[in-house]
C-alpha cells in the first residue's frame, strides 16, 4: 500500500510542473508608446555603436516617448514616421525598420560626398562584357587589362566562373575589379572574391559581437582569414580595387581586406562604410528592425565602420568618360 | 533482380516465423501526429509564433530478456524498456502575422521502467529512467543574418505511466497515460547577439548543463489502445513543454498533438539475436 501511495504522490508531482510555465514573449501591440520603448531598447541593448556614434540615447528615449504619447493609437504610418525619425538619429545606413507598407532608411551617410559612378559612363567600358555568375567582365586598353563588376554581394559567383573570369583574362597585365555602388550583401562572397588574391592565409581584419547588455559589453577580439586552401586559381599580377561611398557594408569589408592583397591598391571615392553587421528582430507590432550588431575592424584593429579611404582619392569630373576606370588603366600601366 | 526479391522476401518470412515461435513480446507502434504548437524563442524574435505541425514516430517495447546472466537472477522479471524515435515539422505565424518560422525536429530516447501489477496485470503503474536525445532547426522567414536557431539537447528523464485494460463485446482496450520530465542533462544556448556566421564556431561552447534549475521538460501521453480482430490501433493525444534559457535568451514550445497509430506484436525467442 505504501509503494502505491508513493507512485501515486510521484505521479502527481510530475503532473503539477507544467503548471510553471510563465508568459514570456512580448505581446503583440500597436500601442506607440510600447513599441517606441522596444525599439528604444532593442538599440540600446543590441546595437554596437551606441557609444561610439555620440549619440545621447537615453535622452532620445525621453523626447521619443513624449512624442509617442501624443500619437494616435491606430496610426502605424504615424507610429512608423516617428520610428524611422528615432532610428535616423543613427545615421547607419544599416538601420532600417522593415513594414508591411515602407522601410525606412537613412541617407547622411552619403549625402555629402560625390556621386564617382555613372552607369551610362560605365556601359562605354562594358561593351563587349560577358557575365559569369552575378560579375560582369571584360577586357580594357586593346586587351591588356581585365576588368570585372560586381554590383551586389546579394548575388552568388562560383569558384568555376572566377576561374574563367581569370582564364579569360590570361594575357593580362592587370585587373581592375570594380565595386562601385555596390551597397553589399553576403559577407562570404566578399572573402571568396578577396581569397584569389592572397598568396597565404594572412589576417585581414577582425569582429566582436556583444556580450551583455552594456554599451560596451563586448566579445574579444576574434581575427578574420583570407582563407586560399579552397581557392582553385590564384591572380598574382596587380590589381585595382575600384570604390565610391555607395561601396557599403560587405562591399566596404571587401575593400578593406583587399588592402592587404598581394599587389593591390584601391582607387576612387572614400567607402561608404557600414562595418557593423547588421541583424534583425521583431518590434511588439511586428515589425522588423534591423541594425549594426557585431562591430568589425581592420588589420590594424581600426573600425571600419566610417569608410576606407582608398590608396588613390580621384573622384569623377569628366563628363565623356570614367575618370576612375582611367585612373585604374594608367596606374596598372605604369 | 527477381532472385534476389525472391531471397529477401523468403529470408524475411524466416525470421517472422522464427520470432512467432518465440517466448517474448516485442511490441511495435507506427503512428503519425498532427496538432498545434507554440513557440518562443527569443533568439530569433520576442513574439511568440504558433501554429501547425504534422509528424512521425515509432515507439517500440518489450520485456527485459530473461536468458541474460542478470535475467536468470530474477530480478528483470518486472523490468521492460522502452524506445521513441519522433521526426515531425512545423509552421508558425507570429502573434502580429507578420513573420513565419518553420522548424524541424527530431527526438529519440530510450528508458527502462519497472512495473507494478495489480487486477491480473489488468492496471499497471510503471516507472523508471529514461534519456532523451534531440534537436530543432528553427527558421525565421524575415531577418538578417539570424536565420537560424538551433535547439540541441540531451535529458535524463523520469518516466512514469499507468496502463488499465479492459474489455468491449470483441474488442479490448487499453488506457495509456504516460509522462516523463527531465532530470539532468546538456542543452545549447546561443550567445544572444551572435549571427549566425558566428554560431558556427565555438558550439560546443554552448553547451551547459541543464536540469530543473534552469530547464523544464515535460511530455505527456494519453492514449487508448483498441484490439479488433485482425489489427490493434491506437488513438490519443500527447502534449509536451519545453522551458529553457539563460538571463538573455528563453525557448519555450508548447505542443499538443493528436496521435493515430498501428500496433503490432512479434515475439523474440530467447537466445536468438535480431
Amino acid at each position: 500500500m505504501k509503494t502505491t501511495q508513493h507512485i501515486i504522490w510521484v505521479l502527481a508531482c510530475l503532473c503539477l510542473l507544467t503548471a510553471c510555465h510563465e508568459k514570456e514573449e512580448v505581446a503583440y501591440s500597436m500601442d506607440p508608446v510600447e513599441n517606441i520603448e522596444a525599439l528604444w531598447q532593442i538599440i540600446d541593448t543590441r546595437y554596437c555603436y551606441v557609444e561610439s556614434k555620440g549619440v545621447d540615447w537615453n535622452s532620445i528615449h525621453d523626447v521619443y516617448i513624449a512624442k509617442a504619447s501624443k500619437l494616435p493609437k491606430n496610426d502605424p504610418i504615424a507610429l512608423f514616421d516617428l520610428c524611422a525619425q528615432m532610428l535616423d538619429t543613427l545615421k547607419d545606413g544599416h538601420v532600417n525598420l522593415y513594414t508591411p507598407f515602407d522601410r525606412s532608411r537613412c541617407s547622411s551617410w552619403y549625402d555629402k560626398y560625390p556621386a564617382n559612378y555613372d552607369a551610362q559612363l560605365q556601359q562605354l567600358y562594358l561593351r563587349d562584357h560577358r557575365i559569369a555568375g552575378s560579375l560582369y567582365y571584360c577586357t580594357l586598353a586593346h586587351d591588356s587589362i581585365g576588368y570585372i563588376y560586381y554590383s551586389s554581394f546579394s548575388n552568388a559567383f562560383s569558384a568555376a566562373n572566377l576561374y574563367w573570369i581569370f582564364k579569360a583574362f590570361a594575357g593580362c597585365r592587370g585587373l581592375i575589379i570594380d565595386v562601385r555602388n555596390n551597397g553589399g550583401g553576403d559577407l562570404t562572397n566578399a572573402y571568396q572574391l578577396a581569397s584569389p588574391f592572397f598568396s597565404e592565409n594572412r589576417i585581414v581584419g577582425y569582429w566582436q559581437h556583444k556580450t551583455g547588455t552594456g554599451h560596451n559589453d563586448f566579445s574579444s577580439l576574434e581575427a578574420l582569414y583570407a582563407d586560399t586552401s579552397l581557392v582553385k586559381i590564384r591572380w598574382k599580377r596587380p590589381v585595382v580595387v575600384l570604390c565610391n561611398r555607395h561601396s557599403y557594408s560587405a562591399t566596404n569589408s571587401f575593400v578593406s581586406m583587399m588592402r592587404y592583397a598581394d599587389n593591390a591598391v584601391i582607387v576612387g571615392g572614400v567607402s561608404g562604410g557600414g562595418g557593423g553587421m547588421p541583424m534583425s528582430y521583431e518590434m511588439p507590432c511586428g515589425w522588423t528592425v534591423r541594425f549594426s550588431s557585431v562591430r568589425m575592424y581592420d588589420r590594424d584593429k581600426k573600425d571600419i565602420e566610417q569608410g576606407i579611404t582608398p590608396h588613390v582619392l580621384v573622384d569623377m569630373v569628366s563628363t565623356d568618360k570614367d575618370d576612375i576606370i582611367e585612373k585604374a588603366i594608367q596606374l596598372i600601366k605604369n | 533482380m527477381r532472385r534476389i526479391i525472391t531471397i529477401l522476401i523468403i529470408s524475411v518470412c524466416s525470421v517472422i516465423c522464427v520470432m512467432a515461435n518465440d517466448s517474448i513480446v516485442h511490441t511495435n507502434v507506427l503512428k503519425v501526429k498532427f496538432g498545434t504548437g507554440y513557440q518562443l524563442d527569443t533568439y530569433l524574435s520576442p513574439l511568440a509564433y504558433t501554429g501547425w505541425q504534422v509528424g512521425i514516430g515509432n515507439e517500440w517495447w518489450q520485456p527485459f530478456r530473461q536468458d541474460t546472466r542478470l535475467g536468470r537472477t530474477g530480478r528483470l522479471a518486472d523490468w521492460a524498456h522502452v524506445g521513441k524515435l519522433d521526426v515531425s515539422g512545423s509552421r508558425n505565424i507570429n502573434s502580429a502575422h507578420s513573420n513565419l518560422a518553420y522548424a524541424i525536429e527530431c527526438v529519440g530516447g530510450w528508458g527502462a521502467f519497472y512495473n507494478w501489477r495489480w487486477l491480473d496485470n489488468r492496471l499497471k503503474v510503471f516507472l523508471g529512467p529514461y534519456m532523451e536525445a534531440g534537436f530543432t532547426v528553427r527558421y525565421i522567414s524575415v531577418n538578417v543574418n539570424k536565420p537560424l536557431s538551433l535547439d540541441i539537447g540531451t535529458e535524463v528523464m523520469a518516466m512514469s505511466g499507468i496502463s488499465w485494460s479492459f474489455y468491449g463485446k470483441n474488442t479490448s482496450y487499453r488506457l495509456n497515460y504516460q509522462i516523463r520530465t527531465n532530470l539532468i542533462g546538456m542543452d545549447y544556448i546561443p550567445d544572444y547577439w551572435q549571427s549566425y556566421y558566428e554560431m558556427s564556431e565555438g558550439v560546443l561552447g554552448k553547451f551547459r548543463c541543464s536540469g530543473h534549475w534552469n530547464h523544464h521538460t515535460v511530455k505527456h501521453e494519453l492514449t487508448l489502445d483498441m484490439q479488433f480482430p485482425h489489427s490493434t490501433w491506437r488513438v490519443g493525444a500527447e502534449h509536451q513543454y519545453v522551458n529553457y534559457g539563460n538571463a538573455y535568451t528563453r525557448f519555450v514550445r508548447h505542443q499538443m498533438n493528436i496521435v493515430i497509430g498501428c500496433i503490432w506484436n512479434y515475439h523474440i525467442k530467447a537466445n536468438k539475436k535480431l
